[in-house]
Formats: structure tokens, sequence, C-alpha cells
């Protein structure tokens, strides 16, 4: 080989090496790429799910909350009716005792 | 092989090499940032999530509270109302009991008597209501004129507007002590409300 060929030959590989390194970056810089997409994606899915379960979380609370006040409604009631019941039977009882309360000589 | 062969073969492995680096290095690049994008989605969402129950507790809380709240003006209402029927129906039998002279007539004496005393001075004006007046021609005028010694009681001809009791007054009419049995309602209510709501409710204090 002479030496003008040697110089060509090793130039040749100089290129190829540079070539591959230019294809290696290339490559490098849609990998990179990718991951971006991939990354939104996943966000976009775990965030949905979670958005998706505190749907479900505020819905359940509520339903539980009307339950728990419409419970808490219907005992108060029915202790209130007890309270008017037991208020009733001693309604005369306290009147005399009032009038006697405005009747009194003091 | 030859020198020149070998030095192109070093040129080509040292560029397949830093290609390798260069690929490895992304890829690890992308596994380092998305486990950390991972992490952060995670935390955001577990955020949401913490948010959304910290919401449901708040949701729950406010209708149970406002359930409470809504029951306890309710059990007011109603005490209020059985309040009212009881003071109304004690002025009524108290106006009721005006007919029982045995009961009353003791009241009324006490009332001008403490009028009278309360007015102090040498001479008291009485006005009683139409029934009252007609009842002053009995014994009425003579016990009170004893109890009451050297204070000369004048009786005033014209009727007052009371279910009972009796308004003193000076001669002139400018000091007049109201104690009529509407007054004596009137002044006895707060201490009557206690009385009921001790006895119709248990409650001891307000």
């Amino acid at each position: 080989m002479s030496g003008i060929e040697t110089v060509k030959v090793i130039i040749d590989a100089e290129r190829q090496a540079a070539k591959m390194i230019d294809d290696a970056m290339t490559e490098a810089s849609a990998i990179r790429k990718r991951i971006d997409s991939l990354i939104q994606e996943q966000r976009q899915q775990m965030l949905s799910a979670a958005k998706k379960e505190a749907a479900g979380i505020a819905a359940r609370a509520e339903e539980e909350g009307k339950l728990e006040a419409e419970r808490y409604e219907r005992e108060s009631a029915q202790a209130l009716e007890a309270l008017a019941a037991r208020a009733s039977s001693k309604k005369d009882a306290t009147v005399e005792k009032l009038v006697a309360m405005v009747m009194r000589v003091e | 092989m030859s020198e020149a062969s070998k030095f192109t073969e070093d040129i080509l492995k040292s560029g397949r090499e830093k290609a390798q680096s260069i690929i490895r290095e992304a890829e690890a690049d992308t596994q380092r940032a998305s486990d950390e994008a991972k992490s952060a989605i995670s935390r955001e969402a577990d955020d949401v999530v913490r948010g959304a129950r910290a919401d449901a507790d708040a949701v729950k809380r406010r209708q149970v509270s406002e359930a409470r709240h809504r029951t306890k003006l309710r059990e007011q209402q109603e005490k209020d109302k059985i309040m009212q029927a009881i003071l109304d129906q004690v002025k009524k039998r108290t106006s009721e009991l005006v007919t029982d002279e045995s009961k009353y007539i003791p009241l009324l004496i006490h009332l001008i008597e403490s009028g009278i005393r309360e007015l102090g001075g040498n001479s008291a004006m009485v006005h009683l209501n139409k029934v009252d007046l007609q009842r002053k021609a009995s014994s009425l005028e003579q016990r009170v004129n004893k109890s009451v010694g050297t204070v000369k009681v004048e009786w005033s001809k014209d009727p007052i507007e009371a279910a009972g009791g009796a308004i003193i007054s000076t001669l002139d009419g400018k000091i007049r002590i109201v104690n009529t049995l509407d007054q004596k309602f009137d002044a006895l209510t707060p201490r009557l409300l206690i009385e009921a709501r001790a006895s119709l409710f248990g409650e001891t204090s307000q």
C-alpha cells in the first residue's frame, strides 16, 4: 500500500468513527425525547387515576355525611318527641306551681 | 496485520466505544429522569388523594355539624313553644283565680299594702279594676285601713284595666306604684321561666 492509500484508509476510518459517534448522538437525543413524552404520559395516567380516586372519595364522603346527618336528625327527632312527651306529662303540675308563685304573698 | 490496518482498526474501535458510551449515558440519564419523575408524580398523585381525603372529612364534619345545628334549633323552638304555652296557661289560670276570693283577697290586700309602703307619705290613692271596686264595699277597705295604720287611704272611683291587683298613687297622681297582677306576672316571668325549665326539662340554669 502506498503512502497516499494508507492516508486515505485512515481518513476513511476517521469518517466512519465520526459517523458512528454522530449516529449515537442522534439516537441519544431520540432516547431523551422519548423519555420526556413517556414521563408526560405517565404523569397524565397517574394524575388521572388519582383524580378519579379523589372524586370517589368525595362522593363517598358526601353520601356518608348525608347518611350520618340523617341518622343524627332521626335520633334527635325521637329525642325531641320524648322530651315533648315528658314535658307534657309535667305540664299541669308546672302550671299549678307557677300560678302559686304568682299568687304567693311575699 | 499491517500498521495501517491496526491503526484503522483502533480508530474504528475508539469510535464504537465512544458511540456506545454516548448511548449508555443517554439511557442512564433517561432512567434517572424517569425514576425522579415517577417519584415526583407519585408525590403529586398522593397529594391529590390526601387533599381529597381532607376535603371529604371536612364535608362529613360540615354535614353533621349542620344537622346538629338544625336539630338544636328545632329543640329550642319546641322548648320555646312549650314554655310560651305554659306561660299563657299560667296567666289564664291566674286571672281565673281572681274569682277565688279566699286566695285572691289576701294577695290583693298585700299588693295594696306593699304599694302604699313603697309610696311612703301620709296619704295614698288606690286604683282597682271594676270587679275589685265592687269588692271594696265589703271588708277590703276596712282591712286595708287597719293594716296601713295612720296613712290616709282614698279609693279612686275610676276603674283601671287590669286582671287584678292595684295601682297606688299619690293623691295628685304624680307618683304611681303599679302592683297589678299583670305587672307581678311580668316581673316574675324570668323566675317563672327558670322554674318551668327546671320542672319540665330538668334544666337548672340557662
